[in-house]
């Protein structure tokens, strides 16, 4: 993939991925988001969270400026908020200037592996404490099973 | 060309018991193939990565890999190339396991192919 090509599908992600927590914030105000049935596919088969499960909530409660709430749905919500407003930042520098910013970090393959070996291990956790607090049928209720 | 060879019931259950986390690691050793199979980097590592993690960003994920890769990957083993990105940008978004059961499938049969390729040479 050329660099200018990496660029665009670079902003348009990072925005896609800031504009739809946005967007679900102003369609929901009453701030009940986290009683509404999620839309992943594992957990609406499984009732489990999947490693991205509670992202959009985490950057949700961080525009609306709380952050120990959105750490508690996420820990790498505002990982994830930073990193896209980096990604777009520096593609438009980069766009502006003709000249790549931080490429090699933001689209490589071993920056990619640490990232999900971190996550893996967040995840790892975070089912473990899933598993302590949620009894059977809670879990089975957060499913299309309930 | 990296090796990523497996059973692709094994993906889904893998996928399903380890609550997504393996399809993380799936997404990122197929994106690596990909690359190798197209010849350029199709599919990057954020891609991979918020494919196992964030909804819209996995319909993109299996749209790439129905759409540029498997196509020329089809080529490579000397099948007809099938245009099947709809149904990977559909199975992809709304079912992933699913999705990386059937690209896995198509993955394996490079290997099948080096393999007999392999025993060709050896036969000779």
């Amino acid at each position: 993939m050329n660099s200018g090509k990496n660029n665009k599908f670079g902003i348009a992600g990072a925005f896609i991925v800031l504009a739809v927590p946005f967007i679900i914030m102003l369609l929901n105000p009453d701030g009940d988001l986290h009683t509404k049935q999620s839309l992943c596919s594992l957990k609406l088969m499984t009732g489990l969270p999947c490693p991205g499960c509670g992202i959009t909530k985490s950057i949700i409660a961080l525009y609306e400026g709380n952050i120990y709430k959105s750490l508690a749905y996420h820990l790498f919500g505002p990982a994830v908020l930073l990193y896209c407003l980096m990604t777009i930042f520096y593609s438009i520098l980069g766009h502006i200037r003709k000249k790549e910013y931080l490429a090699h970090y933001l689209y490589s393959m071993r920056t990619g592996y640490v990232i999900a070996s971190t996550l893996g291990v967040y995840h790892f956790f975070r089912l473990i404490n899933f598993f302590s607090i949620h009894s059977f049928d809670q879990i089975l209720q957060q499913s299309i099973w309930q | 060309m990296p090796k990523f060879k497996n059973d692709p019931i094994l993906v889904l259950i893998l996928s399903i018991c380890t609550c997504g986390l393996y399809l993380i690691y799936w997404n990122m050793k197929m994106a690596e193939v990909m690359n190798a199979v197209v010849g350029k980097q199709v599919i990057s590592a954020p891609i991979a990565i918020f494919a196992g993690c964030c909804y819209p960003v996995n319909a993109y994920f299996y749209y790439l890999v129905g759409n540029d890769c498997l196509p020329k990957l089809s080529e490579r083993v000397g099948e007809e190339p099938k245009d099947n990105a709809t149904l990977y940008l559909i199975l992809g978004f709304l079912i992933p396991m699913v999705a990386a059961m059937m690209a896995q499938g198509e993955v394996n049969k490079l290997y099948q192919q080096d393999n007999s390729q392999d025993n060709k040479s050896d036969n000779n």
